[in-house]
């Protein structure tokens, strides 16, 4: 079945996250990031930060969520067991540190169809407690065979 | 610290220094608790085969966590890196070399920001695979 193209610019439900260190040290670990900044709060201090940093792509685990949340709606029609991920893009206004409570506001930005291909595009803008923007991050999930037209 | 580039040593067509890994097992696990991606796609070797795949796979943002490190790694600066847009091609397997690189596309002097292409790549059965094409990265340099 098609997805439906009038969820266009629907909102979800902001979804806030707390940046802790012991998370942050996994990420790194489990990406085999190694520089100092990303491992010790003097190191990040040293080198002008505020506060320990979080690899760039650390925000992966509010994208997991929020995709996780879209995926779920029943009004958009996804078939998780149908989604591959297909692109993923992040804009960063400053880097994220520990202890930034960050809160993403998602929003479906495009439905289209090319072929038995369907893109179901994601746009989050993430900011911290002073409701400044940190980020903006676009997830664009791929349904397969559930267009219409032929490829 | 590393010697960090100047925006003067940055020429259109320059590539940057790629960097390698053998993709464990154990480290998709750890990135699947890191990350909270629990899909069994990444864990569970009868459930990827059950979907056409030989065994489990890496996620799709571990091989963007790996083309940001490549990029970061050239810069010598986290805060450096303003945007990334990355399209996932193809899957990558567990004990392939994963290996990402860079090519400068574009500079501008005013801004001294440079535009770079980015891929990763993994080679199988004697043929390169690229996982990551068609993609882009924008750095600030001093």
């Amino acid at each position: 079945m098609p997805l439906n193209k009038a969820l266009v610019g629907k909102e979800y439900p902001p979804l806030t996250m707390e940046v802790d260190r012991e998370a942050v040290e996994r990420f790194a670990d489990a990406i085999g990031e190694d520089g100092a900044v990303f491992h010790d709060a003097a190191a990040a201090k040293v080198a002008g930060f505020p506060e320990q940093l979080a690899p760039p792509t650390f925000p992966t685990r509010m994208q997991i969520a929020v995709s996780a949340s879209v995926a779920a709606d029943p009004e958009l029609g996804l078939d998780y067991t149908r989604v591959v991920h297909g692109e993923q893009a992040f804009e960063w206004l400053r880097p994220v540190h520990v202890g930034d409570v960050l809160t993403a506001m998602p929003r479906i930005a495009d439905v289209r169809a090319r072929g038995p291909l369907e893109f179901v595009v994601v746009e989050s803008e993430i900011r911290d407690a002073a409701g400044e923007v940190v980020l903006r991050a676009r997830t664009t999930l791929l349904s397969r065979g559930t267009g219409t037209s032929e490829s | 610290m590393k010697t960090r580039p100047h925006f003067e040593d940055a020429h259109v067509g320059d590539a940057i220094p790629t960097v390698s890994k053998v993709v464990r097992r154990e480290e998709v696990k750890a990135y699947a608790d890191a990350s909270g991606d629990q899909n069994p796609l990444h864990q569970d070797d009868a459930f990827a085969r059950s979907v056409g795949f030989p065994g489990i796979i890496a996620h799709g943002m571990f091989t963007m966590a790996h083309v940001v490190k490549t990029v970061t790694d050239w810069t010598g600066d986290p805060a450096g890196l303003l945007a990334i847009d990355v399209q996932f091609r193809a899957v990558v397997f567990m004990d392939e070399r994963l290996e990402a690189g860079g090519e400068v596309k574009a500079v501008d002097p005013q801004s001294r920001r440079v535009t770079l292409s980015v891929w990763a790549a993994v080679e199988r059965e004697g043929k390169r695979v690229l996982a990551v094409k068609n993609s882009t990265a924008e750095v600030q340099l001093d």
